[in-house]
């Protein structure tokens, strides 16, 4: 026990805390500059000195930890003059530009300066004169302001670990910039204006345009663009969000947030949001009135159903519904419609993933809390570049790997470069063979648990390639294979990091298996990425075809009974048709009509082309969206959704976690299952809702998973898996798991060319990021990363226009030469109007029912002539 | 009084582009030498500087890429240091000491004379890309005063004349 005196007081503590946690502890505020409680204790302002007994000099409280007895002074005399001295050094270059400072009224200088004074220095020569950088387009460096407390590099480096800025010079004569010295070439997380002290960097977002103390209101909630769920807070006047911010005492986020968290929200202020409902006459899309839209759904389904049967009616639903929106649309669907046609994106690999997991491991296997995987001993990564597709979740990763935690990579490292100790780059199909591989060499190495016999039947039972023929296929040497299995088999209790890219593809169900065999060697806790934040919530909501909104499987028939008795309605009986499936139905005509809330099929899904041939054999499509997608034009009824922030609902994330979104401003429109509930009740089915904590309670009652939540109750963040149900008990089928044959893999792969895949992006996400004038900002257009030697083959250069081609089509896309990939794989984006989608294949994997996003076999030329790329798409706004 | 002079290693070679085998192999070394990465920061530097005269953008990223650290961290530790040279040099490098010692003995002649025979002021080079001229503070050769260093060659008690005869003998 430590006892310390603080300012007359005494108080106790455990463990040596800094003085100024102690004089916290104490209720006594030390001012400060360079210390944020994010980062890690500096000492380099000397701001917080204070007096400690029998210590001549004073001391810095935010780096000095407490020894037992000590007697600390934090306002004597000499303190404040100290500090008074301090601040006016730090006045002789700071140029009290305070009238046009975005920082003003939430600047610690200005309120240390109010405090302490003196407002100006003794100091009579000039002051340093720097102009302002506005070469970036979205974050603006005033080298004037900077006090150099260094609060953005340290969190740049050790936080964010994108290591992007840093100090040039010495002396007066230093300032802070990247590596450029004008624009940024970062992951614009802007963690980095958040925790300047000052105005010396600040966002371009709202330039000129926020001022504090003029905000409106501050809204907790909870970020739309990935499935980590961070928190915010959203600052909002005139009906407006000005700015979105994190708070370090909130949520699983601590404080951080990404590009998409931290810019992405000026996609609820995009010009072209939809705001009135559209119809389809004479070919043409006019504005109509609710009633019109509504009345038009209801007959033309009708119709439908009474011709071709309820099962030729079908709906999607987008990974950005909230739970209440999902809910209603299953609830819909099976009760007004009659029919279980209803998936959701999370159906291609996000779902199939966890349920082969949970179907094979035990149920909640993925649910396992992100801040676990900075203390795991070892991490695997496949599938997916976490820092780009959940860069919160990503950071973990990076400190675990700065705390010497082993992670290994296979795919393209992406922002996990400098952090994996080995990456390996190959095709998918060398992918399945790479893994049975290492399966098979760990199995030697560990010994099996005797948990699961059917798992460890297969394990046992199938024939890996021979170690030769796998390192030939995957570009690696044996020893790099041994190496890795060897490095795996040490970890006691590794992170297994899944993205939907070894979901999506031939040989995604054998991937899963060898996962799902590795997880159990390895005694792994399993993350499956999530590229939306309400992927989890819409499969719990029982938007599957062949699950019910209580978590279980409909085709189960107490359990389909209980779910109809609870509901009032009458459930089929059958499985309906998964998204893939769906989209194949309406390719060949079965599908007549189709509901799609907030998902953009013509951007989403692989073969672009292909699914422009389904949506123009629908008879009637209804798009239900905040704005006019590609999928949209071929609507016949197009209805305007709400964004996040414009209603109240909750989001489910990746860990399971359930967190409440709410309202922060009024949007132009009708929450999603009003709408929904004004079309049931044309069927006879009221749905009576008043509000979504209404719909909440209904799901608490119908799900075994969410039972006894309440909409309030989960508003604290900290309602997760397995929340009050505890884990369902219903049985683990693993018939149907056949034993991988590796062979034919290898025999059919026929992966001899080039093989595209796609590059999950940093500073876009699905359709929302492509309504976000800042996100674009910083990536205008789609681009091919493509290795060194294919590079140098094709005598390509940065920025050069590559001609992508398959049989299904070809685009042009900028090149981005990068030294990692091997000549036989390059990466693509997806993209609007020219991503890698509208040149893969439809192919279905028929067991994950998963749609492939890679293609092998591609042709890449040089393009000569310059390609104007971005249409306008305003032009394509039709009607309105 | 007699001209001093003692030569430095190896000459500087400039107008260099693609990295020579011979730097890899040094850098490789380097790194090889310590066990932590960035302390084989500054002598990479110096090493890159020996090779190229200066530390272009693209030099301090080859560095960061050869040694694993950032590149933002080169250019910090580059930029700290006032020996690293950041723009273009010419072929020859004269840095010509002011500091007291060589002050009183007479520098500001030799400045003079690089003024007016070279057209050559402080941190400037020249025309032809013959010479650039850096001022230096106190070389730690006060007893030799002035005097001062060109490319890796040190010379002391200069004068007027003894100036002119050796940058005569840099081309
Ligand atoms: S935005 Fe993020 S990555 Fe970029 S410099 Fe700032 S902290 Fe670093
Ligand atoms: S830019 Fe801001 S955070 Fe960075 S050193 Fe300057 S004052 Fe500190
Ligand atoms: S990590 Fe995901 S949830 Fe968090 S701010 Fe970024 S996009 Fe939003
Ligand atoms: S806050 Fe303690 S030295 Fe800066
Ligand atoms: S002052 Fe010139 S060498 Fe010391």
């Amino acid at each position: 026990m430590i006892t310390i005196t603080i300012d007359g007081k005494k108080i106790s503590f455990e463990r040596p805390v800094t003085i100024l946690d102690a004089a916290r502890a104490a209720g006594i505020h030390i001012p400060t500059l360079c210390h944020h409680d994010i980062l890690k204790p500096y000492g380099g302002c000397r701001l917080c000195l204070v007096e400690v007994e029998k210590v001549p000099k004073l001391q810095t409280a935010c780096s000095q930890y407490v020894s037992d007895g000590m007697v600390v002074r934090t306002e004597t005399e000499k303190v404040v003059d100290a500090r008074r001295a301090v601040l006016e050094f730090l006045l002789i270059n700071h140029p009290l530009d305070c009238p046009h400072c975005d920082k003003a009224g939430e600047c610690e200088l200005q309120d240390l300066a109010a405090k302490y004074g003196p407002a100006m220095g003794r100091f009579a020569e000039g002051k340093r004169r720097y102009p302002e950088n506005l070469e970036d387009p979205l974050i603006v460096r005033n080298r004037e302001r900077c006090i150099l407390c260094l609060r953005c590099v340290r969190m740049c480096d050790d936080v964010q670990g994108a290591s992007a800025l840093s100090v040039t010079g010495r002396g007066s004569k230093s300032y802070i910039e990247p590596f450029s010295g004008g624009a940024y070439d970062c992951e614009y997380c802007g963690n980095c204006l958040a925790v300047c002290p000052v105005g010396a960097i600040t966002s371009r977002t709202h330039r000129h345009g926020f001022r504090p103390w003029l905000m409106e209101k501050e809204v907790e909630t909870v970020c739309s663009y990935c499935g980590v769920g961070c928190s915010l807070v959203l600052q909002v006047r005139n009906n407006s969000v000005v700015r979105s911010v994190p708070r370090s005492g909130l949520g699983l986020n601590r404080g951080l947030l990404c590009s998409k968290g931290r810019f992405g929200y000026d996609c609820l202020n995009y010009g072209d949001r939809l705001d009135a409902p559209l119809m389809r006459r004479n070919g043409v899309l006019e504005r109509v009135t609710w009633t019109e839209a509504i009345n038009c759904i209801a007959d033309r389904m009708k119709e439908i159903k009474r011709e071709n049967g309820s099962d030729a009616i079908a709906g999607i639903v987008s990974g950005r519904c909230t739970n209440e929106d999902a809910y209603v649309f299953q609830k819909f669907f099976r009760g007004a419609i009659g029919t279980n046609n209803i998936d959701s994106v999370a159906g291609m690999a996000y779902g199939p993933a966890q349920r082969f997991f949970e179907k094979i491991l035990v149920q909640g296997v993925t649910a396992n809390p992100i801040q676990g995987i900075s203390d795991s001993d070892g991490i695997f990564v496949i599938g997916g570049d976490p820092t780009a597709i959940n860069p919160v979740l990503g950071l973990q990763v990076r400190s675990a790997s700065k705390k010497g935690v082993p992670v290994i990579v296979v795919g393209h490292p992406g922002g996990l470069k400098r952090y994996s100790k080995r990456a390996f780059i190959m095709n998918s199909a060398a992918e399945t063979v790479f893994l049975a591989a290492l399966v098979d060499e760990i199995k030697r190495r560990r010994p099996l648990p005797g948990e699961r016999p059917v798992l460890e039947e297969i394990i046992n039972g199938f024939r890996p390639a021979p170690l030769e023929d796998a390192s030939k296929m995957s570009g690696f040497g044996p020893n790099d294979l041994v190496d890795t299995a060897h490095a795996l088999s040490n970890m006691s209790r590794p992170s297994i990091i899944i993205g939907r890219d070894i979901v999506q593809t031939d040989t995604g169900h054998m991937n899963l298996l060898f996962l799902a065999a590795l997880t159990y060697l390895l005694n792994g806790r399993i993350y499956l990425l999530s590229e939306l934040p309400n992927e989890q919530g819409v499969l719990d909501m029982g938007c599957q075809p062949d699950m019910l909104p209580s978590g279980r499987p409909l085709t189960v028939e107490t359990f389909r009974k209980r779910c109809e008795e609870t509901l009032g309605i009458i459930i089929p009986p059958a499985p309906g048709l998964s998204y893939a499936e769906m989209t194949e139905a309406a390719h060949e005509g079965r599908i007549k009509a189709l509901y799609v809330m907030g998902e953009d099929m013509v951007l989403g899904l692989p073969d672009s082309n292909y699914v422009r041939g389904a949506l123009r054999n629908i008879e009637f499509l209804v798009v239900q969206d905040r704005f006019f997608t590609e999928t949209a034009k071929y609507a016949d009824v197009v209805l305007p959704a709400l964004s996040w922030a414009e209603k109240e609902g909750s989001y489910t994330n990746l860990e399971r976690r359930i967190q409440l979104t709410r309202k922060a401003v009024e949007g132009e429109s009708i929450e999603e299952w009003k709408v929904i509930s004004e079309i049931s009740k044309t069927f006879g089915l009221h749905m009576g809702y008043r509000s979504a904590a209404d719909i909440f309670s209904e799901i608490a009652r119908v799900s075994q998973i969410y039972r006894e939540l309440t909409l309030e109750g989960i508003a604290d963040g900290k309602s997760v898996w397995p929340y009050r149900g505890g884990p369902l008990r219903y049985d683990m089928h693993t018939e149907g798991t056949k034993l991988p044959d590796i062979v034919s893999v290898m025999e059919e792969s026929g992966m001899s060319g080039v093989h595209v895949r796609r590059e999950a992006h940093l500073f876009h996400s699905q359709n929302a990021s492509r309504y976000s004038p800042a996100l674009l900002s910083i990536t205008p257009e789609p681009h091919l990363k493509i290795g060194d030697i294919l590079a140098d083959r094709l005598s390509v250069k940065d920025g050069d226009r590559v001609k992508v081609s398959t049989d299904a089509g070809s685009i042009v896309l900028s090149a981005r030469r990068d030294p990692c990939l091997p000549d036989n794989v390059v990466l693509a984006s997806t993209f609007d109007g020219g991503g890698i989608f509208e040149i893969t294949k439809w192919r279905v994997n028929p067991i994950t029912k998963a749609p492939a996003s890679d293609v092998n076999g591609v042709v890449i030329d040089k393009e000569e002539a310059i390609t104007v790329l971005h249409k306008d798409r305003a032009d394509s706004l039709v009607g309105g | 009084m007699r001209e001093i002079s003692i030569t430095g290693g190896e000459p500087l070679t400039r107008k260099k582009t693609a990295l020579s085998n011979k730097i890899l192999r040094e850098l490789n070394d380097l790194k090889r030498k310590y066990d932590n990465e960035r302390f084989s920061l500054l002598p990479a530097l110096y090493l890159f500087q020996r090779e190229y005269g200066w530390l272009s953008a693209e030099a301090l990223e080859k560095v960061g890429e050869i040694l694993g650290v950032p590149k933002t961290t080169v250019k910090s530790v580059s930029t700290f240091y006032a020996m690293f040279r950041h723009k273009p040099m010419g072929r020859h490098l004269i840095q010509l000491c002011t500091n007291v010692s060589c002050m009183i003995m007479g520098c500001e002649r030799l400045t003079d004379i690089l003024k007016t025979r070279y057209g050559l002021g402080p941190n400037a080079t020249t025309h032809d890309g013959r010479f650039s001229f850096l001022v230096m503070e106190c070389i730690g050769v006060c007893d030799i005063a002035p005097a001062m260093v060109v490319d890796t060659d040190l010379y002391g008690n200069l004068t007027e004349d003894s100036l002119i005869g050796i940058l005569e003998r840099y081309e």
